[in-house]
C-alpha cells in the first residue's frame, strides 16, 4: 500500500484515478489546485505523485520540480493529453519515472503504478 | 692755288663718284660699310677708317666696319671724348689733333699704342637724323680742312642714304621672308591640336628662322597663374634650371603685353642671373608676350650668341609667331579639356552601365514615344536580343497587347505621370513565371514625362516562397488545432473510458456488460484518432461532401 498524490485540472480525471488506485489498496489524495498539492506533499509523506502536464496555473513539470524540492524521494508519473518531446525530456530530467499519454487504459495505469512503486 | 683746288675738287669728285657707284651696286648695309672703310683710306690718304651705327635700343654706337686699326683699339670702351661724342650726336663733325686731352687713361694708352694722331669724326645722317659715325684716322698729325670735312660729311650722308636704303631693302626682304615663315609656322601650329607638338614646333622652328641660339616658351598655368617653362631649344639644362625669373622686370613688362629687346643681357638690369647668362654664352634677348586675343598667356624668349639689335620687323615677326602660337595653344588646351571631359563622361557612362548590368532585375528605359533608349544586360539576356536590336524598338515588343490590360505599367505612367506597378504571369515552354513590373517617370523641367524607367523583377521564387509560407502557416494552424483538440478531448476521454472500464467490472448482467464494452470500444476508437491528431506533422485532405474537404487522418 502506498500514499499517492493525484493532480489534474479536471476533477473527473482525478476522481477516476482515485477509484482505480483505491481498488488496488492505495491511499489516494486528489487535488485540482497546484498549491494545495505542493503544500500537502511538503507536510505529508507521499510515495508517488501522478501529475497532469496541463494544469490551471503551472505546468505539471513545474509542480514536479516543486515537489522534488520539498520531498526529494517522491516518485512521479506524468500524464498528458498532448505529448511533446520537450515536456517528456524535462519530465525525465526532473526524475519522473513514467510519461503516459491520456486516455490511459485502467489496466495500463495499474501496471505502471505498480512498476514505479516497486522501483 | 687754283690748279690745286681744282685738282682737289676733281679728286673729291672722283672719290664721290667711285663710292656712289660702288654703294649703289649693293643692297647689304654691311657690304656698303665694308666698301666705304676699304676704299676711303686710299682715296683720302688716311691710315684707317671706322663706321659705327647707332643702336636705338641702347643709344650707343656699335662698330660695324673698320680698316687699318687693331682689334684692341676697336675694343676700347670710350670711342672719343664726351665733347666730341656730344657734337656728333648733334650732327656736328669734329676734327681732332689733340687726343691727349679729355680722354681717360685707358683710352689714351690704347691710342698711343695704336699711334693715332689725328681723327676726323663725322656723323652719318639720314633725313637730319644721326644714324652713325664715320671716323677717319691718321698716324701723322693732320689738320682736316673745311673742304675735306664738307666732302666727308657729304660722303657720310651719301653712305647714310645707301645704308638706310639697303636697310629698307633688307628689311623688306626680311619681311617677305618672315611672312613666308609665319605662314609656315602658322600652318604647323594649326595643323595639330596636340599642345606639345604646337609648342615644340615654335621652339624648333623659330630659332632657325630668326638665326638665334635658343628659344624658351613659358606659359601661365591656368589654375595658379604662375609661369611654367614648357619647352626650350638650344639651351643647357643647367641654364634652364638657373632659378625663377618671375621677378624679372622684363617678364613683368612682357606679361603686360610689351615686347622687351635686351642688347646686352649679361649686364642689363631687366634680367636676373647675369652669371648664368654669361656662362651660357647668351648676349642678347628678345622677350615677347604669347597672347590669345587680348589675354597674355605666356612668354616667348629668343636668345642670341652675338650682341644683336632686334629690328622692328624681327620684333613684329616674333610677336606674330607668339600670337599665332598663343591662339593655337589655347585651342589645344580647350581641345584637351574637352577631350578630358569626354573621357570623364565616357568613364561615367561605362561606370553607370556596369552598375546597371550588375543589377539582377531587368531594367528598361523608354522615351515618351514608347521607344527603347536603354536596356541592361539582364533585360537583353531575358529577351534573347542584342543591345543594337533592342534600342529604338517599340515598347509593345516587350509588353505585348496579349498581356492583361494593366500589366504594362509604362502606359499607365505616360498617362498618369505617376509610378505604376503590375504583376505579369508569363508561360514559356510549360513553365509559368511571375514578373513584377515597376515603372517610374523621369520628368523634364516642364513636368512632362521625358522617359519611363521600368524595372522588371522575376518574382517567381518569391511567389513560390510566399505560397509555401502560407501553406506552412496553414499546416501549423492545423497541427496546433489537432494538438489542442487532442489535449482537450483526451482528459475527458480518460475520465469516460476509465469509468466505463470500472463499470464493466462492476456490472453483472451480460447485456449491460456488452453495452458498456461497446462504449469502451468507441471511446478507444476516439482515443486512436486523438493519438493520430496529437502526433501529426503534416496532412493531406480528402473529399467530404460537395466542395468541402477534410483532413485525412489515415
Amino acid at each position: 500500500m502506498a500514499v499517492i498524490l493525484v493532480l489534474d485540472d479536471v476533477l473527473d480525471a482525478v476522481v477516476l484515478t482515485r477509484k482505480i488506485l483505491e481498488r488496488k489498496g492505495h491511499v489516494v489524495h486528489c487535488f485540482t489546485e497546484e498549491e494545495e498539492a505542493i503544500a500537502f506533499a511538503g507536510n505529508n509523506p507521499v510515495d508517488l505523485a501522478i501529475l497532469d502536464i496541463k494544469l490551471k496555473k503551472m505546468s505539471g513539470i513545474q509542480v514536479l520540480e516543486e515537489l522534488k524540492a520539498v520531498a526529494p524521494d517522491i516518485r512521479a508519473i506524468m500524464l498528458t493529453g498532448y505529448p511533446t518531446v520537450e515536456t517528456a525530456k524535462e519530465a525525465v530530467e526532473l526524475g519522473a519515472s513514467e510519461y503516459c499519454v491520456k486516455p490511459i487504459d485502467k489496466w495500463e495505469l495499474e501496471q505502471k503504478v505498480g512498476r514505479v512503486l516497486a522501483l | 692755288m687754283q690748279p690745286d683746288t681744282d685738282r682737289t675738287a676733281r679728286g673729291f669728285l672722283a672719290v664721290y663718284e667711285e663710292i656712289t657707284r660702288l654703294i649703289s651696286m649693293v643692297h647689304d648695309p654691311k657690304m656698303v660699310m665694308e666698301l666705304v672703310v676699304a676704299r676711303l683710306p686710299d682715296l683720302l690718304a688716311v691710315d684707317a677708317a671706322t663706321i659705327r651705327l647707332l643702336d636705338r635700343n641702347s643709344g650707343s654706337f656699335v662698330l660695324k666696319a673698320a680698316r687699318g686699326v687693331s682689334a684692341e683699339y676697336l675694343a676700347r670702351t670710350n670711342i672719343d671724348s664726351q665733347e666730341v661724342m656730344a657734337a656728333l650726336r648733334q650732327g656736328v663733325p669734329r676734327s681732332t689733333t689733340d687726343l691727349e686731352s679729355a680722354l681717360d687713361q685707358e683710352s689714351l694708352a690704347i691710342i698711343r699704342r695704336e699711334g693715332v694722331k689725328s681723327v676726323l669724326s663725322v656723323p652719318v645722317l639720314f633725313q637730319q637724323e644721326v644714324i652713325g659715325v664715320l671716323r677717319l684716322l691718321t698716324r701723322e698729325t693732320r689738320e682736316f680742312v673745311d673742304s675735306e670735312i664738307t666732302f666727308v660729311m657729304s660722303l657720310a650722308a651719301q653712305m647714310g642714304i645707301a645704308i638706310t636704303n639697303s636697310r629698307i631693302f633688307q628689311e623688306m626682304e626680311r619681311q617677305v621672308h618672315f611672312l613666308g615663315e609665319l605662314r609656315e609656322i602658322s600652318r604647323l601650329v594649326n595643323s595639330t591640336l596636340d599642345l606639345d607638338q604646337i609648342i615644340g614646333a615654335i621652339v624648333d622652328k623659330l630659332p632657325e628662322v630668326m638665326a638665334v641660339m635658343g628659344c624658351t616658351v613659358r606659359l601661365l598655368h591656368p589654375a595658379t597663374n604662375r609661369l611654367q617653362l614648357v619647352a626650350a631649344s638650344g639651351l643647357s639644362q643647367s641654364y634652364l634650371e638657373r632659378g625663377s625669373i618671375k621677378g624679372e622686370d622684363s617678364i613683368f613688362k612682357v606679361l603686360k603685353g610689351e615686347p622687351v629687346a635686351i642688347y646686352d643681357a649679361t649686364t642689363d638690369p631687366r634680367v636676373d642671373f647675369h652669371q648664368a647668362i654669361r656662362d651660357e654664352g647668351i648676349k642678347s634677348i628678345l622677350a615677347v608676350p604669347i597672347t590669345d586675343g587680348s589675354e597674355v598667356i605666356g612668354v616667348l624668349r629668343l636668345l642670341t650668341r652675338e650682341h644683336r639689335s632686334f629690328s622692328d620687323s624681327e620684333i613684329s615677326f616674333a610677336m606674330a609667331v607668339a600670337e599665332e602660337g598663343g591662339s593655337a595653344i589655347q585651342k589645344a588646351r580647350t581641345y584637351r579639356q574637352i577631350t578630358l571631359l569626354f573621357n570623364q563622361i565616357e568613364e561615367q557612362e561605362r561606370f553607370l552601365s556596369n552598375i546597371l548590368d550588375c543589377i539582377r532585375p531587368q531594367l528598361l528605359v523608354v522615351d515618351r514615344n514608347r521607344r527603347v533608349v536603354m536596356a541592361n544586360r539582364a533585360f537583353l539576356l531575358a529577351n534573347g536580343r542584342s543591345e543594337e536590336e533592342v534600342l529604338g524598338m517599340e515598347y509593345s515588343h516587350f509588353c505585348s497587347d496579349g498581356d492583361e490590360a494593366d500589366s504594362c505599367p509604362v502606359d499607365q505612367v505616360l498617362a498618369s505621370k505617376k509610378m505604376a506597378t503590375s504583376l505579369q504571369q508569363v508561360d514559356r515552354e510549360g513553365i509559368s513565371r511571375s514578373y513584377e513590373r515597376a515603372a517610374t517617370p523621369m520628368l523634364n523641367g516642364d513636368g512632362e514625362v521625358e522617359f519611363v524607367i521600368e524595372v522588371i523583377r522575376d518574382v517567381t521564387a518569391q511567389r513560390r516562397l510566399e505560397t509555401e509560407q502560407a501553406r506552412r502557416n496553414k499546416l501549423e494552424g492545423v497541427v496546433e488545432l489537432a494538438g489542442t483538440v487532442a489535449h482537450e478531448i483526451n482528459t475527458p476521454l480518460f475520465a469516460a473510458l476509465g469509468n466505463a472500464q470500472l463499470l464493466e467490472l462492476d456490472l453483472e448482467e451480460d447485456e449491460q456488460v456488452e453495452e458498456v464494452r461497446t462504449i469502451i470500444r468507441n471511446l478507444k476508437a476516439i482515443a486512436d484518432l486523438t493519438a493520430k491528431m496529437a502526433t501529426m506533422t503534416g496532412y493531406t485532405t480528402r473529399d467530404y461532401v460537395g466542395n468541402t474537404r477534410i483532413v485525412d487522418l489515415d
